[in-house]
């Protein structure tokens, strides 16, 4: 298998201008499946291009593996607030997982509920495009609307537009305190009611999920406030109370659902639908679990289920992050829009190079 | 905004007094979203913004009016939710009297609409005129199928009110105050108001004597021209306004306010001093607009007595003319609280009934549709009663709430020692 | 600046094109009478003018998508509108096009508390929005200035941002899914009430798109609980450099209030005699605001206040009630129909980095000196979104030009020290002709071909965002 790992931007162009099929666009390489493609890493753009923590700003090259951001900001007490999820237990694979692999996938976490996905962080991106063309969109500054918004529209598109050479983001400091509130609950339809119940207060949750057992609140911010915050959910859910451990990053890669010998689904759907697809998958014997809310659903099902069978009545879109079945493992959208999705690939990368994989 | 006029055209004071306001105006848009036409018709042409450009291209062009033009200025209410709204301070009561002046000058209406808007003129400003012309209507109202002209029908439609016989309360004469006298008014007693309902004038003055307050209606006052002047017939409203500015200057000595409880009549009253800038009455003018007083202005200035508790839940409708043509916008709600009704508001508070003055007669679909909305907002809050300043938002709400519309000054009397409003009892 | 000539062609068919569209629409959809037009030849930036060849107001996503239909197919230019308060020009007409506004689709479509979404027309205004829902306790977080006015399609093709989006975001990031007509007459939905997209985020291109890929009709919007309370300080400094520089040290020290604006002295006199809010009378006031329980409050203001302390402030005060908060927000909300009181002015919008304030607000104090024009200063601080307002007389020719040219160079600066043209009003025509100061050929070419796809003939709004030589050739 070639790899190719251009060290900078002029070189990646270079290498995409010469090449004649499709390649397999790497990160970390912590989601792709064993791939017959030449693959073309990002491992030689690394580094951080330039870090302003009283402007809340990171730009940083796409390859940089997370962990060294992560390191960078928690430096300066500062985070990435999308919290993106680890697909290494899911998918049993290796390596590190670079920034660029998240922002490609728009990975976001438990926190997407309330501050967003990763692409609502996103302020700015340079990639390279089919034809070799390097193209800069967005900038540095919280607010930008110059132009077309084309850095956000990389985000989830898998490299398919282009390849990411840099990016920036908005970061935010890290709270002083987090608190973990738990009630037992086992059945999904009472769990999305308490989380909207907690998600309609002004109390600022920062999570809100269900294990299948029971409802996980989380709070954030100075701790005054956290503790009377969490004191106030608690009267307005009966029940409710403080868990001494951190189950958010379990919650995030979907890690209870990993080792079952099942296809895993991801489901975005409106937080009420996802009480009612929780439910019927149940009935149908599938492992599942609630997050932000209700609006995300992981569920673990026999192998080969056409899971989107049992949602065809209740839009979104679903994802089977493993597994293989007749079905495709993204959402197909609906005729007309995916042919705008097609118009934009086509023009974007004509010799169809970085047609996603699957 | 950029503005193109000549200096010739500049020379003229209304034109000086336009641009002036025109280059204020930074078409921001922010009046459009409280302006009632617009909420109905959703075309930029009904809206403040619109209206003040079709002026502004009539006057620069100095062209007579045109159908287009007229259609949009005639959908105006006048009601100044825009001013109330604009942040720029754009005088737009003042740019469209002078387009509706520009308009009665230059364009020629067709026959019918003439024949009605002359027909007004000559009967709502005259009391006795008016009530007689009720009487005709309502010997008409049977036909009112057989009437083409939705505007007809909308004067018949009026006819539903009862018609009030003469009061001899009103008559010109001096009521003295109750007991030590501790201030002295004007009353204004209205023009069409007094053919409507009797009971409005006569509880402001057993309300204004019962608190020492010697209540003087001279004669000679009439209307107060706001009529006439909203069709843009300038001389007569002038000589209307003229005749009340000589009237009530004889009585200045001592006088505490010129007190008006049909708040359309007080913005017009206390825009004089703007009406006669440049005549010799200016000063008298004046002088008569500073002492001009809503009721409700009025009595929030008097130390009142503790309140008979009616406990009456009562939703209270602004009219435009009190809180936009006068910024009167607590006083009448503090007053009904401080005489122990349990009062609130409706959503939208600031879009018009849809009465304003003559306009549900000429825009009879518009006018139902905000009387429509207006009725619905108020009997959500579920009141036993609705108050209002203005007889003609009473009129308007009245057909279509379900409860009892009284004005203001009658449960303020009630609660202060008057009797109970009739249209109370009867309700 | 200018707009592109009306195509002869085009002109030639007006009657033609004008029968079509009223026999496709009912009755008092279609406005054709130029009187009528000359109220349609602007929005908010006055400055440039021109009546459309027709306008059509439609009531349903339906006739919006039978007018677009008939112009498709007789190649005539469309642009969209929205309430019209655009401060860039972007629903300025062409003297070929047919505006299509949307102010008449103001309907709640849906409101749902559990799922916190809410489905509206999107002729419905911002704040009505919030209007529809806040008696429940919720309320869509973008704020513009112009919220009372303006639409909700507007907001949407600017990506509008406004006071409290340091902390709720701006439009995409409350945006949910659209209903959408393309060019040709085809009715797509793009997102709905779930998060993300399966593919790719079409959302996020058609979110700032300034009405060149679609006309929006429909949106699902992301409401918030309101908070349990929110209390704004004024801070009155004696220069702009450290008002300026005050706020970048709170952002760095990591409190995060949910808005901070600033005002010099031009515009706190101006908005204090609109709205009587109490400003105090300084070279520089800073409004924040900061949320949540009255102990939170407290806390975080403290945190401020210590900040502050240090830049020497001349006053410190705090609301005290829930009248003075609104008039306090009124009076910043109305700032520039208040400073329009005073002058005529054109206002900019270009982001910088907050580190970069205080340097930036020297230069253009600089660059105002230099042209001899006044310039006052109202925005955004806590995101870096700058307005300065260059004072002019629109009536005395040859001022506007220089307006241009100073405005010029004030959003070069911005985009030399590390921001953009436009933060949040939009490019439309006012800054068309500086893209090619922030973005290279490439840049611009990457975002052209999305147009390619969305609207191939360019005939939605093509005469706005891309310099016109640089779309020579796409556009008809
Ligand atoms: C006093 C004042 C203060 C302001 N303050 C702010 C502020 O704080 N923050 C801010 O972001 N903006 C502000 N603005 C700018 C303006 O209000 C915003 O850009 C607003 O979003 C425009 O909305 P609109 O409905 O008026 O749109 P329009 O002006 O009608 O249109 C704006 C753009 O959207 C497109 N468009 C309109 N409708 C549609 C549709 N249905 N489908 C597709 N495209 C469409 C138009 O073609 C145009 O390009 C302010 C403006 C004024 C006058
Ligand atoms: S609100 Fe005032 S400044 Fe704005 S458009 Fe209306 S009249 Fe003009
Ligand atoms: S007076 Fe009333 S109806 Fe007339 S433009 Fe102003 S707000 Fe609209
Ligand atoms: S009658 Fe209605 S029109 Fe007059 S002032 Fe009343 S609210 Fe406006």
């Amino acid at each position: 298998m070639t790899v190719i790992a251009p060290a900078c931007e002029a070189e990646l162009a270079e290498a995409i201008r010469a090449a004649n099929g499709p390649f397999a666009i790497r990160g970390g390489g912590t989601r792709s499946p064993a791939a017959d493609r030449p693959v073309l890493s990002t491992a030689g753009l690394v580094g951080v291009v330039l870090y302003e923590p009283g402007a809340l700003t990171l730009v940083v090259k796409a390859g940089t593996p997370l962990a060294e951001v992560e390191d960078v900001l928690a430096a300066k007490n500062q985070r990435l607030a999308f919290e993106p999820m680890d697909h290494r237990p899911v998918l049993g694979t290796s390596g590190d997982p670079t920034i660029g692999g998240a922002l490609a996938v728009n990975a976001s976490g438990p926190r997407r509920v309330q501050a967003g996905a990763a692409r609502d962080f996103l302020l700015g991106a340079v990639f390279v495009d089919g034809e070799g063309t390097r193209v800069r969109n967005g900038g540095r500054v919280m607010k930008n609307v110059t132009g077309y918004d084309l850095a956000r529209l990389q985000a989830g598109a898998r490299g398919s537009l282009g390849v990411l050479t840099e990016l920036s983001f908005k970061v935010l400091p890290v709270p002083e305190r987090v608190a973990t509130l738990a009630l037992a609950c086992d059945t999904p339809g009472r769990a999305v009611a308490e989380m909207s119940r907690a998600l309609g207060s002004p109390y600022e949750v920062t999570g809100a999920a269900w294990d299948g057992a029971r409802v996980l609140l989380r709070i954030e911010g100075f701790a005054d406030s956290v503790a009377y915050r969490a004191g106030e959910l608690a009267r307005i859910i009966p029940g409710l109370a403080p868990a001494d451990e951190d189950p958010w990053p379990a919650l995030r890669d979907g890690a209870a659902l990993a080792p079952m010998e099942r296809d895993i689904w991801r489901v975005s759907l409106r937080a009420s639908h996802g009480a009612v697809l929780a439910e019927r998958l149940r009935e149908a014997g599938a492992a599942v679990q609630l997050d932000w809310g209700g609006a995300l659903l992981w569920a673990a099902t026999a192998p080969g289920t056409d899971l989107r069978a049992e949602m065809a009545d209740l839009g979104g879109h679903a994802t089977r992050l493993r597994g293989q079945g007749s079905t495709p493992a993204r959402h197909p959208d609906p005729a007309p829009v995916a042919a705008l999705a097609a118009g934009l690939r086509q023009k974007f990368d004509p010799r169809g190079l970085f047609a996603p994989e699957g | 905004m950029q503005t193109n006029f000549t200096e010739d055209q500049l020379r003229e004071p209304g034109i000086a007094r336009a641009n002036e306001i025109l280059r204020a105006c930074v078409h921001c848009g922010f009046c459009t979203a409280t302006c009632p036409s617009y909420q109905v018709l959703g075309d930029e042409l009904d809206s403040p913004r619109g209206r003040i450009y079709l002026i502004k291209d009539m006057l620069e062009s100095g062209r007579p009016a045109d159908a287009e033009t007229v259609s949009h200025i005639d959908r105006c209410l006048g009601c100044l939710a825009c001013m109330t709204t604009c942040p720029s301070g754009v005088h737009y009561m003042h740019l469209v009297d002078h387009a509706r002046a520009h308009i009665e000058k230059t364009w020629t209406r067709p026959w019918p609409e003439r024949l009605l808007r002359g027909a007004l003129a000559r009967i709502l400003p005259y009391p006795g005129r008016f009530r007689w012309a009720m009487v005709g209507a309502k010997l008409a109202r049977p036909f009112r199928r057989l009437v083409p002209d939705a505007r007809a029908r909308a004067m018949l439609d009026m006819a539903r009110a009862p018609i009030a016989a003469p009061s001899a309360m009103d008559q010109p004469q001096v009521h003295p105050a109750a007991g030590p006298r501790r201030g002295r008014v004007v009353l204004m007693t209205g023009c069409a108001q007094k053919a409507l309902d009797a009971d409005i004038n006569a509880a402001t003055i057993r309300l204004l004597t019962r608190l020492g307050i010697e209540v003087v209606i001279p004669e000679g006052e009439g209307c107060c021209g706001a009529l006439v002047h909203h069709m843009g017939r300038e001389e007569e409203a002038k000589q209307f306004a003229a005749r009340n500015i000589c009237t009530w200057m004889a009585q200045m000595e001592g006088l505490d306010a010129i007190v008006i409880n049909t708040s359309g009549c007080g913005t017009t009253v206390k825009d004089y001093g703007h009406i006669f800038r440049n005549d010799p009455l200016a000063e008298a003018a004046a002088e008569v607009s500073a002492k001009a007083k809503d009721i409700t202005e009025f009595l929030a200035t008097l130390d009142l007595p503790a309140p008979e508790r009616h406990g009456m839940r009562i939703a209270y409708h602004a009219a435009c003319s009190l809180q936009h043509g006068q910024k009167v916008t607590a006083a009448p709600k503090t007053l009904l609280q401080a005489a122990g009704y349990e009062v609130s508001s409706p959503a939208d508070a600031h879009l018009c009934c849809g009465s304003a003055g003559t306009y549900n007669l000429m825009q009879p679909e518009i006018a139902a549709e905000l009387g429509r909305r207006k009725a619905g907002t108020l009997m959500a809050l579920q009141p036993e009663a609705i108050a209002a300043g203005n007889i003609g938002c009473m009129t308007q709400i009245g057909a279509r709430s379900g409860v009892p519309v009284v004005h203001t000054v009658e449960l303020l009397d009630w609660a202060w020692g008057g009797p109970e409003p009739a249209k109370l009892a009867q309700g | 600046m200018e707009l592109p000539s009306p195509n002869p062609a085009i002109l030639d068919r007006r009657a033609e094109i004008v029968a079509r569209l009223k026999a496709a629409l009912p009755a008092g959809t279609v406005i054709d009478d130029p009187r009528g037009l000359v109220a349609y030849e602007c929005d908010a930036l006055t400055a440039y003018r021109c009546p459309p060849l027709a306008v059509a107001l439609p009531r349903s996503t339906q006739e919006v998508a039978e007018a677009l239909k008939i112009c498709h197919e007789m190649g005539v230019p469309v642009v969209p509108r929205g309430a019209g308060t655009s401060l860039a020009g972007g629903s300025l007409p062409t003297g070929d096009a047919v505006v299509i506004g949307v102010a008449r689709l103001t309907r709640v479509l849906e409101t749902d508390y559990a799922d916190r979404i809410i489905r509206v027309e999107t002729g419905r205004t911002n704040l009505s929005v919030t209007g529809a829902v806040e008696a429940d306790g919720f309320f869509y977080a973008p704020d513009p200035s112009s919220q009372l006015a303006c639409a909700i399609s507007g907001n949407i093709g600017m990506n509008s941002g406004g006071a409290h989006c340091l902390k709720y975001g701006v439009t995409t990031n409350n945006l949910l899914g659209v209903t959408m007509v393309l060019m040709d007459g085809t009715v797509v939905e793009i997102g709905g009430a779930h998060m993300d997209a399966g593919d790719l985020d079409l959302l996020s291109v058609i979110c700032g798109s300034e009405g060149q890929l679609g006309i929006v009709t429909e949106a699902t919007l992301r409401i918030l609980p309101k908070p349990e309370g929110a209390r704004p300080v004024l801070m009155g400094f004696g220069s702009s450099r450290v008002a300026g520089a005050c706020v970048s040290d709170i952002i760095e020290a990591g409190v995060l209030p949910v808005a901070i604006e600033f005002m010099d002295r031009p515009c706190i006199r101006a908005c204090e005699a609109f709205a009587h809010a109490g400003y105090p009378d300084v070279e520089a006031l800073l409004i924040i605001e900061v949320e949540g329980s009255p102990a939170e409050i407290d806390h975080q203001l403290r945190l401020i206040r210590g900040i502050a302390e240090r830049h020497g402030p001349e006053v410190i005060r705090e609301s005290t009630t829930a009248e003075e908060s609104a008039a306090i927000w009124l009076g910043r909300k109305s700032a520039f129909g208040a400073m329009g009181q005073i002058n005529d002015y054109m206002c900019l919008d270009g982001t910088i980095p907050v580190t970069e304030l205080p340097l930036v607000l020297e230069r253009i104090g600089e660059l105002s000196a230099q042209y001899g024009l006044g310039v006052a200063n109202v925005f955004h601080a806590g995101d870096g979104n700058m307005h300065p307002l260059i004072l002019f007389d629109a009536n005395k020719p040859g001022d506007l030009e220089l307006c241009e040219q100073m405005g010029a160079d004030i959003l070069k600066l911005c985009v030399e020290v590390g921001g953009c043209l436009t933060g949040e009003h939009g490019v439309g025509v006012e800054k068309r002709d500086l893209m090619t100061v922030q973005f290279s050929e490439d840049d611009l070419e990457a975002q052209l071909k999305v147009k390619d796809v969305f609207d191939p003939k360019w005939l939605l709004n093509a005469a706005k965002v891309f310099p016109l030589a640089v779309t020579e050739g796409r556009r008809p």
